[in-house]
């Protein structure tokens, strides 16, 4: 039996392939935005790397000093510590705080009553004011003597606290501040979460004769997981850099709140910055926030395997 | 089948190409930007300094700071009257919004190769200069006319100087007093004129008394209390007690001198005997600082308090006023005024630095009667003269007081205490206003307060001079 065998004529096979064409395609599209990432982020970032290991005030030439920055931080700064822990506890307060308020909020507002619209727009309000427009209204709001809080406290026969100008009371005033102000955005992507739970595992549970409660518990809130998470996850980030409400609030000059009771993290870089031109030390400081936020968003997204669930995912 | 080849072929081809250009774009997009300056529009930036690039005048750029409606309506007056007298030179200056990152930008616009010429400082241009950040200006100063060295009050103009060089001029040298309120001192039968007042902090402490008003354990009224507000002013409260917080001639912070000890525990004193030692329920009674309108003072709630020139017409006081010398305490022996200037200086790198020192000698001495007209920021110049008084002061307290303020004013600057002369100025001021708060607070002793201030300042210092 004879075998014809049809060699195909040779194609010119094209120097690229096509979905190699195809990635190139797609990179060109986004270049512009890739371009700016590597100048303007990434560069600035290992920029930052090497500051922090020298002495720069920006106007001279940096110089090499190896890991003195790193180690006046932790050993020599008698600011840094405290500065640690007024951000940590702000953090620790503001972040689950903020979670509980938001998804209090846009559970209401997933209700179908008239002018909900009107509510969520009210609520979400105070994302839209600047933080420093924010904290001056606070700062007046917060007054002890004159103030609108106090003299409604007052009204009721509390006493009302000297908040900000109180080196106990600074920080919850702070926190107050954020949550008024943070609150807004967070409840908005909750209400998004709550709008895609499928309202027949309601209908489900309803007929199995399960409660409100029951119903919260066992179908909202799991399905609401990756919104909680990802709140979280930006709520962590957004409180370890707290800062403009606090220079707006507290002044940049003298003690920042009483006591230095509101120096944050971030006030600290900014003052080692642009107050005492100690960019390199400054740099220190960021990469030190940097590198512990990155850790410490790890550790979240590692605990998460145990308490995020997502639609259609078996646990074990 | 041909054709597709083709037209796919060319097509790979136009998207390498496209590809190439867009790198080749982006790479020269990014050189333009990281690049050094270029020519401000219509700046003679080529131009040799001084001289009129092109034979006409030269263009230099004053990075403003102020940002307030009063002075967004004096700014063009001042340039205007500035050009009229020297045609050759041309003022540029924007509005600087919220002043926000006023700092940050002169420092990475002299760190790349483009400062402004002049820029004004609301911060001592010693911590600038230290850090290499501004011009010298005693050349320029030699052949000044009216700029020159001893043409200032001595203190606002070693404010300016490093080592014995000159980096900035003051225009203002806005200068601290006491603030009366007279209808309070003659309703007990207290002099009110400036020579009947205290002349030591133990009559200025028993004066205070005389007032105090405590209902339900809550401060209702006040005579004078030091210690709230103006932790800037610190060095005139060393001073009038004999003591000072930084000695710029051998670079060496005497923060926890006995001087200093005995007046931050003269005040702690103070605070538990007139007003029962409750530095918070102070501050949450009301503002005992300044003289501006939610001030105890204003409010006509305490009898005294401590405030600067600029107040006389800022703060709209609703009552007759008067100022009064600060009394010394008891190692002290000479009244000092605090004063806070407004600095003008020349970025080093400025393309026009003696067209910029001309700007800055102009606004720094007679171009500062325009402004003086209209906000009582006393001026730093000796020989500015006294018949410019602001309008304003005229209008509401009258001209012979208003001569009698304003005098009183520049006379204290002639024994003002010596401020705002370290390269870590900032920093050091924070240490002691913190230092002061815990001695206050009771959270430590006077002594081991300052001396922890004053470790951290040196070893700041030392920093900066090594």
């Amino acid at each position: 039996m004879a075998t014809t065998v049809t060699r195909k004529p040779a194609q010119a096979r094209p120097w690229l392939s096509k979905q190699l064409r195809n990635d190139l395609r797609a990179y060109a599209f986004i270049s512009p935005w890739l371009l700016s990432l590597v100048v303007f982020t990434g560069y600035p970032m290992l920029a930052t790397i090497y500051f922090s290991l020298t002495d720069y005030t920006i106007v001279q030439p940096p110089q090499w000093v190896g890991l003195e920055n790193y180690q006046r931080m932790f050993t020599a700064d008698p600011q840094f510590w405290p500065a640690v822990w007024n951000t940590t506890f702000y953090a620790v307060i503001s972040v689950p705080l903020s979670l509980v308020v938001a998804l209090g909020l846009a559970l209401l507002l997933n209700q179908n009553v008239r002018g909900v619209g009107i509510y969520r727009t009210i609520y979400y309000l105070p994302t839209m004011v600047p933080a420093v427009a924010g904290a001056l209204l606070w700062t007046v709001i917060l007054d002890p003597q004159n103030g609108l809080l106090n003299s409604m406290l007052e009204s009721v026969g509390l006493p009302g606290p000297g908040w900000l100008k109180s080196a106990e009371w600074s920080k919850p005033a702070l926190i107050l501040m954020a949550l008024w102000a943070g609150t807004g955005s967070a409840m908005l992507i909750f209400l998004a979460g709550l709008k895609d739970i499928p309202q027949t595992l309601y209908e489900a549970a309803t007929i199995d004769g399960a409660s409100s409660w029951q119903r919260l518990m066992r179908i909202t809130l799991p399905l609401l997981t990756p919104t909680i998470f990802f709140n979280l996850i930006m709520g962590i980030i957004a409180s370890f850099q707290v800062f403009g409400q606090i220079l707006a609030s507290a002044g940049s000059g003298g003690t920042v709140g009483p006591l230095n009771s509101l120096l944050m993290y971030m006030v600290l870089l900014y003052r080692s910055a642009f107050r005492s031109f100690e960019m390199g030390y400054a740099s220190a400081l960021a990469l030190v926030l940097f590198v512990f936020l990155v850790l410490l968003t790890m550790l979240v997204v590692r605990s998460s395997r145990h308490w995020v669930y997502y639609e259609g995912e078996h646990p074990g | 089948m041909e054709r597709e080849q083709h037209e796919g072929r060319r097509s790979v081809m136009s998207r390498r190409t496209f590809l190439r250009s867009l790198v080749v774009a982006g790479s020269a997009a990014v050189v333009a930007a990281c690049g050094g300056n270029t020519a401000p529009e219509g700046g003679p930036a080529a131009s040799a300094p001084g001289t009129a690039g092109g034979g006409g005048p030269v263009t230099i750029e004053w990075l403003n700071r102020y940002h307030t409606p009063v002075t967004q309506t004096l700014l063009p007056e001042i340039v205007s009257a500035f050009e009229a007298e020297n045609p050759d030179i041309k003022v540029r200056y924007e509005n600087p919004g919220s002043g926000e990152g006023y700092t940050e930008q002169i420092l990475t616009r002299v760190a790349g190769g483009n400062p402004p010429d002049v820029a004004t400082l609301f911060e001592p241009p010693v911590e600038f200069a230290t850090r290499g950040a501004l011009m010298e200006l005693d050349t320029y100063m030699a052949s000044a006319t009216l700029a020159t060295p001893d043409a200032f009050y001595p203190a606002p103009f070693r404010s300016c100087q490093w080592q014995g060089k000159t980096y900035g001029l003051p225009s203002s040298a806005g200068a601290t007093a006491i603030f009366t309120n007279p209808a309070m001192l003659s309703a007990r039968g207290i002099s009110t004129s400036r020579e009947g007042f205290p002349r030591t902090w133990d009559e200025l402490k028993a004066l205070d008394k005389e007032f105090i008003v405590i209902e339900g354990g809550e401060v209702k009224q006040a005579g004078f209390v030091p210690f709230i507000g103006s932790s800037w002013a610190y060095p005139v409260w060393s001073a009038i007690n004999g003591g000072q917080i930084y000695d710029a001639a051998n670079n060496q912070y005497t923060i926890d001198s006995d001087q200093n000890v005995e007046w931050v525990d003269y005040w702690l004193r103070w605070l538990d005997d007139n007003y029962g030692g409750d530095l918070e329920a102070m501050t949450i009674a009301a503002n005992w600082a300044s003289n501006y309108s939610d001030s105890a003072f204003y409010q006509g709630k305490a009898a005294m308090t401590f405030e600067g020139s600029w107040s006389c017409t800022d703060a709209e006081i609703p009552f007759e006023w008067e100022v009064v010398h600060l009394p010394v305490g008891p190692s002290g022996s000479t009244s000092y005024t605090a004063f806070y200037p407004n600095w003008w200086v020349v970025p080093n790198g400025s393309k026009q630095p003696e067209a910029a020192f001309r700007f800055i000698e102009f606004i720094s001495t007679t171009g500062w009667t325009i402004w003086y007209r209209t906000i009582m920021d006393t001026p730093a110049w000796k020989q500015f003269p006294p018949t410019v008084i602001t309008e304003k002061l005229v209008a509401t307290i009258g001209e012979e007081r208003a001569a009698s303020v304003n005098a009183f004013f520049a006379d204290y600057l002639n024994s003002a205490a010596e401020m705002w002369t370290s390269p870590v100025d900032t920093f050091a001021s924070e240490q002691v206003s913190l230092a002061v708060e815990k001695v206050l607070r009771k959270q430590q002793s006077p002594r081991e307060a300052l001396a922890e201030a004053q470790q951290l300042a040196q070893a700041k210092l030392n920093e900066v001079l090594a």
